[in-house]
């Protein structure tokens, strides 16, 4: 069992909980168990079948891009953080 | 609706004005309620849009300060509510690169105006539901006084 901090903003689509618990030896696997339990996330994380551009999984304050990606494996007792990339104009 | 002390909307503005003509951008923290978000504290970031000649017209946030600005208030207990950034010469609306570059609802999305450096306007928009388009909350200017 791993565990995923929710953003406040998305809080709302998430039961209003601040951490959810999740299965998966992968953090591809957390994360599809984490829209499974709250299906309403799934919109404001992925674009089709791929993190939205401005999304960022962090494994130990370490980008995932910079790990294995979707196939990184997990022990089971990780915390994930979900961080915007912030831009505009 | 967005709740925002008078103080530090003068430091958000004048962050803007500091910035100019480059759009200068930050961090609002505080608590969402069932008014909206509450802003208690501002932590300003840097531009770091990678073109410098783009800077009157975009910018970015580095993830890794969001990470620490994001550690840092849950040690304070607060949460990033939204995000503030300036307009330099242009009106205080959600632009088409604001949307396409939005992140989720529920942020606040301040912008000031910023015109021959000199703050002109607050405008603070949210993310719709659908991703579709912005939507403009109200912003509640309030004064904190401390007793003594």
């Amino acid at each position: 069992m791993s565990i995923i901090r929710i953003p406040t903003p998305l809080r709302q689509y998430a039961g209003g909980n601040a951490s959810i618990d999740v299965n998966g030896g992968t953090v591809g696997e957390a994360l599809g168990d984490l829209t499974t339990q709250y299906p309403d996330l799934r919109n404001h994380l992925y674009d089709g079948d791929q993190l939205r551009s401005f999304v960022n999984i962090y494994l130990n304050q370490e980008d995932i891009r910079y790990l294995d990606g979707a196939d990184t494996a997990l022990q089971g007792n990780e915390t994930l953080l979900i961080v915007p990339s912030i831009a505009g104009g | 609706m967005l709740t925002l002390p008078s103080d530090l909307t003068q430091q958000i503005e004048q962050h803007g004005i500091d910035a100019y003509p480059y759009e200068g951008c930050g961090l609002l923290l505080g608590q969402h309620n069932e008014t909206g978000n509450v802003v208690v504290a501002i932590r300003p970031m840097q531009n770091v849009w990678p073109v410098e000649s783009e800077k009157p017209e975009r910018f970015r946030i580095d993830e890794k300060e969001w990470l620490s600005a994001e550690f840092e208030a849950m040690h304070d207990g607060l949460d990033i509510v939204g995000i503030f950034h300036s307009h330099p010469d242009h009106p205080a609306m959600a632009s088409p690169r604001d949307l396409a570059w939005a992140s989720w609802p529920g942020y606040s999305y301040l912008i000031t105006e910023i015109r021959g450096g000199k703050a002109l306007a607050n405008r603070s928009w949210q993310l719709s539901h659908d991703r579709s388009g912005f939507v403009e909350e109200e912003i509640a200017i309030v004064t904190i006084v401390v007793s003594s």
